[in-house]
Formats: structure tokens, sequence, C-alpha cells
């Protein structure tokens, strides 16, 4: 009696101590600009978290560990993030660091956990020096700026083969870094650069412009604009009946379900870049926008499934490394070769480059007034449509 | 040479209807000016507000933006009125250190309905995408071995065409009827007009509306090709302001003229100069007004109208 009694207690012991261990959380800050300017953004990439947390600690979290995550607000302010991210490496002592939006303070919290040989894992943060600065503990799962268009150059190179390019871009930072960019890439390619516009955003009428464009006949027009400007563009393409061979998006306006909308037929065979889309083959990924849509009642962007992803990552990462320490971490980070929802992830040392993720950017093509994608082929949700028909041909 | 001839026209159709367009938005705001003495900075705003009218009505109750002509300037002509009335009338009679305040008034009117409409509509854009929108005519349908090709979008033309109609109309209402007459005689000497037995303060309230129901049918001929946002006004108020200062204040036949040299002038700096160079074009072309032509067009067509 009193040896099952002893037997009893040392097994309930012994229960309550691994019970304990199995509570044990690993509490994870994540800095966000969940107000301000950017905080449309940082509300989709944190819902995106909070699915993914929600999956991993259904199936058992890491070893058994249950994530949580706690959000702080850093407004899109470099100066924020980075008094947020120094505070919980050294206080709260955070073996590892995620998150963040806008490039600027992406730029800030890598410094820091850099300093503090901290591993910090880059979400839809694209200026391409981030992960250029020989940073040894610094991650990026998203393709960077300089290689956004790839998989339209690809697409051009492949199919397309065009000898001419004319490039229509706003003038603002976005538009013309992405137009500077593709200039660059296309004279790489042996395109000529016939023409490179830029135009005020908000303008009424861009005929002028477009008969001078059609003066000079490209293969590809290129256009940079938001989704309003890239519905007239195409609307008066459309009504001047030029004919290029292919008209091309870069992502942004071109590359949301409203720019369907607004242009409706002219949108047709319009072919954009873009980082991801919910047809993608990759496992998760269809699943996830389902369930995004069904909770929050809104489309998930490609920021979304790369939070949703990178969360994976890391706990992949965590539930593969030796120990809670940050070295140990790091090591498991760049040992990554695993697949996500937004695509392949493994962090190469490649370019000029350290630790980025590269992947091969998608192409979509408005078909039957639906965003298919149609580039790299292996991808392919429907087969693209070239070369596409003239104006007058059209209906 | 026929691609630089088809260049050059097509930018000179582009300009033209363009410019038809803008006229219709000087109008209104010359027509405030001469009765007033006033220029009214919420021009552009208001325009706004009549588009979301229309932008309302196409996709509640499908009604076509044009049809809408019918519906949202008079709406606009009532809100003019109860501007002009219930706001702007008391500032006129207030003595002030500032001999001006009744144009702060208006910006400040302007930014009210802007914020408005950002809490009630959201900042996101909106269009009404009518069916029509793409559909031109092209030189090659009818002329068939044209070494050319030009096109002329439907809808760009029928706003230039009521555009030129609701103008129309606006002259003979001015220079046919009573109440135009009394509005002119206003505009030309208030208290001539006063001791005739004009009543001025009512044909100021009459004017404001008219002001405001020529933009509010601005914005129904500006959505089927354009765009709406909250924040659309200012842009739009920035360019009857520049059409008034070109047309030469005050005068009906000089904003019709501004609006289409300003039309073609900003078509042709895009094309020859880069659109990219357009806002510095606007701006040039309304310092060189004010340097150049401190009376505008009216003043030349004045003047040639005294040599005859």
């Amino acid at each position: 009696m009193r040896r099952t009694a002893a037997l009893l207690l040392a097994l309930l012991l012994v229960s309550a101590w691994s019970g304990l261990a199995f509570a044990k959380d690993i509490v994870l800050a994540v800095p966000l600009p969940l107000t301000g300017a950017q905080a449309k953004f940082g509300e989709i990439i944190k819902k995106s978290y909070e699915i993914a947390q929600e999956e991993i600690n259904a199936k058992g979290g890491v070893k058994g560990d249950k994530l949580v995550l706690n959000f702080e607000d850093s407004q899109g302010k470099p100066e924020i993030a980075r008094s947020i991210v120094e505070k919980l490496i050294d206080v709260d002592k955070q073996p590892v660091v995620f998150a963040e939006y806008t490039s600027a303070c992406a730029k800030a919290v890598a410094a820091v956990a850099e300093e503090r040989k901290t591993p910090y894992l880059v979400v839809a943060s694209a200026a391409d020096e981030i992960t250029q600065q020989n940073y040894k503990y610094v991650f990026r799962l998203n393709p960077s700026n300089a290689y956004y268009a790839s998989g339209l150059l690809s697409f051009m190179a492949n199919v397309v083969k065009p000898q001419t390019i004319a490039i229509l871009y706003e003038s603002s930072d976005f538009g013309t870094s992405g137009a500077e960019e593709m200039a660059k890439s296309a004279e790489k390619a042996g395109m000529k650069v016939l023409l490179k516009e830029k135009y005020e955003k908000g303008a009424v009428d861009f005929k002028p412009i477009l008969s001078k464009v059609k003066a000079a006949n490209p293969d590809v027009i290129y256009m940079v604009s938001y989704v309003m400007d890239a519905a007239l563009l195409m609307r008066q393409i459309k009504e001047l009946r030029i004919d290029a061979r292919l008209f091309a998006g870069g992502a942004a306006g071109f590359a949301i379900p409203e720019f369907v909308d607004n242009a409706k037929d002219a949108a047709e065979f319009v072919v954009t870049a873009t980082l991801w889309s919910p047809q993608v083959p990759f496992p998760g990924a269809k699943e996830y926008f389902e369930k995004y849509k069904g909770k929050y009642g809104s489309e998930p962007s490609y920021h979304g499934a790369l939070a949703y992803s990178s969360l994976y990552v890391i706990a992949d990462a965590l539930s593969r490394s030796k120990s809670m320490k940050q070295d140990d971490i790091r090591d498991a980070l760049k040992a990554t070769d695993m697949m996500t929802a937004f695509g392949p992830a493994k962090f190469q040392d490649k370019d000029g480059y350290q630790n980025q993720n590269f992947m091969e950017t998608l192409v979509l093509q408005v078909i039957g007034a639906k965003h298919q994608t149609i580039w790299p082929e292996k991808y392919a949700s429907a087969k693209y449509v070239f070369p596409i028909p003239k104006w007058r041909d059209r209906k | 040479m026929w691609v630089q001839l088809e260049v050059f026209l097509q930018t000179l159709i582009a300009g033209i209807l363009l410019g038809g367009l803008y006229a219709l938005i000087g109008i209104g705001m010359t027509l405030i000016l001469g009765v007033m003495k006033i220029i009214n900075l919420t021009h552009g705003q208001l325009m706004m507000v009549a588009m979301y009218i229309a932008f309302w009505l196409f996709s509640l109750f499908h009604i076509d933006p044009y049809v809408s002509l019918l519906i949202a300037p008079p709406l606009l002509f009532l809100l003019g009125m109860f501007l002009q009335k219930a706001l702007i009338n008391p500032v006129l009679r207030v003595e002030s250190i500032l001999p001006h305040n009744q144009v702060i008034l208006t910006v400040g009117i302007g930014m009210v309905l802007q914020n408005l409409a950002t809490i009630f509509f959201t900042s996101d854009y909106r269009s009404t995408p009518v069916d029509y929108a793409t559909d031109a005519w092209y030189l090659s349908d009818f002329w068939h071995n044209a070494p050319f090709e030009l096109s002329l979008s439907y809808p760009w033309s029928v706003s230039f065409l009521l555009s030129v109609l609701i103008t129309t109309a606006l002259w003979f209402f001015l220079t046919k009827t009573d109440t135009g007459k009394s509005i002119r005689a206003t505009a030309q000497d208030r208290d001539a007009a006063m001791l005739m037995g004009v009543n001025v303060g009512f044909m100021r309230v009459i004017t404001f509306g008219l002001g405001a129901a020529l933009v509010g049918a601005a914005g129904c001929l500006f959505i089927p090709i354009y765009y709406l946002f909250p924040a659309l006004g200012s842009q739009f108020t920035l360019i009857a302001f520049v059409i008034t200062i070109l047309g030469g204040l005050g005068s009906t036949m000089g904003a019709i003229l501004g609006g289409l040299i300003l039309g073609v002038f900003e078509s042709m700096t895009a094309t020859y100069v880069g659109m990219g160079w357009a806002p510095v074009g606007r701006f040039a072309i309304f310092v060189a007004a004010l340097v150049f032509l401190p009376g505008g067009v009216a003043s030349l067509l004045k003047r040639k109208a005294v040599s005859k």
C-alpha cells in the first residue's frame, strides 16, 4: 500500500513536471505597423500570423511548446520599431525576431538584430540593400525589388521575344524605381527602350502620351501604376487601338481584382508581375486563402501569404534548433529547406545577397476577366494567351 | 510623315475634347466671380459632391451617369443656394480686418465637404464602369484607305457635346431671360442694378446655385471617363481658377476659350514635352496670363470689338 502510494506520488510528480514542461510557452513579440498610414498592411500581416499560429499550435506547437505572439505597434516608424526590438532582445531575451513591414523599419530592425547577434526574418520588405550588407543574422523570405519582375522578364524572353519596349510610369518613388529597374533589365535582355515617360498621378487624359507610344510602335508596353491609372491607361489604349504585342504591368495596380472591374474588357490579356496568388500549387496556399477570406471577409494580398509562411519557417527552425540560443536558431534558419504556402524557402548567399530566398516570381494574365497564373509554367493555373488578338479583331 | 500628322491630330482632338469639359468647369467659377466678386475656392469640391451623387445613382439604381445630368445638377443648385444663403451671405455682411474672408470661407467649406466625403464614403477610389467606356469611332471605318488612323472616343465626344449644349443653354438664359439679364446687370454694376429694382441679394443666391449646378453637370460628364475619390476636388478647383484667370475674370466667353486653350495646351505639352510636365505647363500658362494678358482672353475680344 505504502509502496503503491509512493509510486503514485512519484508518477504524479513526474507527470506534473512533464506537464509543466509541456505548458512552457514560447512567447514572441512581433513589431508591426498597426496604426498609421501602413496599418492596412500591418493588419493583413497580423491576421495571417494569427492563422498560422493557430494551425501550428493545433498541430502540437514547436516540440510540444505553444507559440504565443504579442503584437507591438511600431506605427511604421523606424525609430519606434528599433526601440521595440532593442527592448525585446535586451530585456525579454527573445532569441529570434521577425515581422515589420516597411523597408525603412526592416532596415532599422536588421541593424539592431545584427548588432546583438539575434536572427531576424524579414517579412515583405522589398528594398534590396536589407540583405546586401553582409549581415549574418538577417534572413528574407520574399524576393527583393530587383527580382520583382524576374518572372515577367523570363516570360518575355521565352515567349514574347520582344525587340523594343516602352515604359510608362507614375512619377512617385515606387513608379520611378520600378521603371528604372525595368529599363535596366530590358536593356540587359537586348531590348531597345524606345520611350520612358512619367506621368502625374491622377491625370485625366493619357491619349496624347499614348499616341506618341503608338507612333513609336513598341513590342511591349510596360506600365507601373496604381489601380485607377492602370484602368484608365488600358481603356485609352483600347480606344486608340494600340496593338503592342504585350501589355505588361509592374504588379501594384494591375494585379488586383479592382483593375479588371474598372478596365473591363480593356483589361483582357494584360499580364502583370506579382509575388503570390492563391492559385499557386504550393501546399496550403489555397487553404490559407480560403481560411483568411472566411474568417475576415476580405482577400489577403501577398503580404499575408508571406507572413503566414514566415511563421511556419520560424516554427520549423525553432523545432530543428539544438537549443533556444540565438546562434543555434540562426544555424537552423540557415539550414532551412522547406516548402511553404508562399513557395520553396531556402536562404542562400548569391549575387551579392546574404541569406536571401530566391524564387521565381509569378506572372498573371487576365483571361476571361479573371487573373490567372500563367508563368512559370509549372505553377500555371491556365495556359497563357499569346499572341494576343489585335483590338480591331476583338468581339 | 503620316505618323507625325497622326500624333498631332490625335493630340489636337484630345486637347479640344478635354478643353470643352474644362470650359464647363471654368464657366461656373467665372459666373460666381462676376456677380459676387469672389473666387469660389470650393468649386472642385462641389464637383466631387456631384460625382458622388452620380456614382451612387449608378451603383445603387443603375442610372447612367448621363441621365444623372437631370438629377445631380438640380441638387447641386439647391446646395449652392443653401451655401450662399446660410454661410456666405452672413459673412458678406460682417466687417472684418481681412477684406476677403468670404474666399477663406469657401476654402473652409471645401475642406468640410472633402472630409465629410472621406468619413461617409472612405477614401477608396470609385468609378462607374459603363459599358461604352472604351467605344470609339475610327477614321478607318469611314475612310477605308486612310493613310493614318484617328479615333474619337464615344463617351468623351458625348461629354463634349453635352458640355457645348449646356453652355449654349446658359448663354440663352443669360441673354434672353429676365433673370439672366438681371444676373448680368448685377455683375456689371451692382448699385445701378439695385437702383433699377433688381433684387441683388436674390441674384447672388441664384448665381451661386447656378455655378454649383454647372460644375455639378461637369462632374456628371467627367465620371464616365474618369474616376472619383474624396480629395479630387482641389485639382479641379485649381484648373477652374487657371481658366478663370486665363479667360478674363468674370467673362463667360473668355472662360470657354480659356478652357479650350488650357485643354489643347496641356495635351500638346504631354505629347511634345512630356506628360510629367503637365502641371508645370498649367502653372506657366497661369503666370503668363497674369503677366502678359491681365484681362485674359476677354480683353482681346473686347479690343477687337472696339476696333471694329
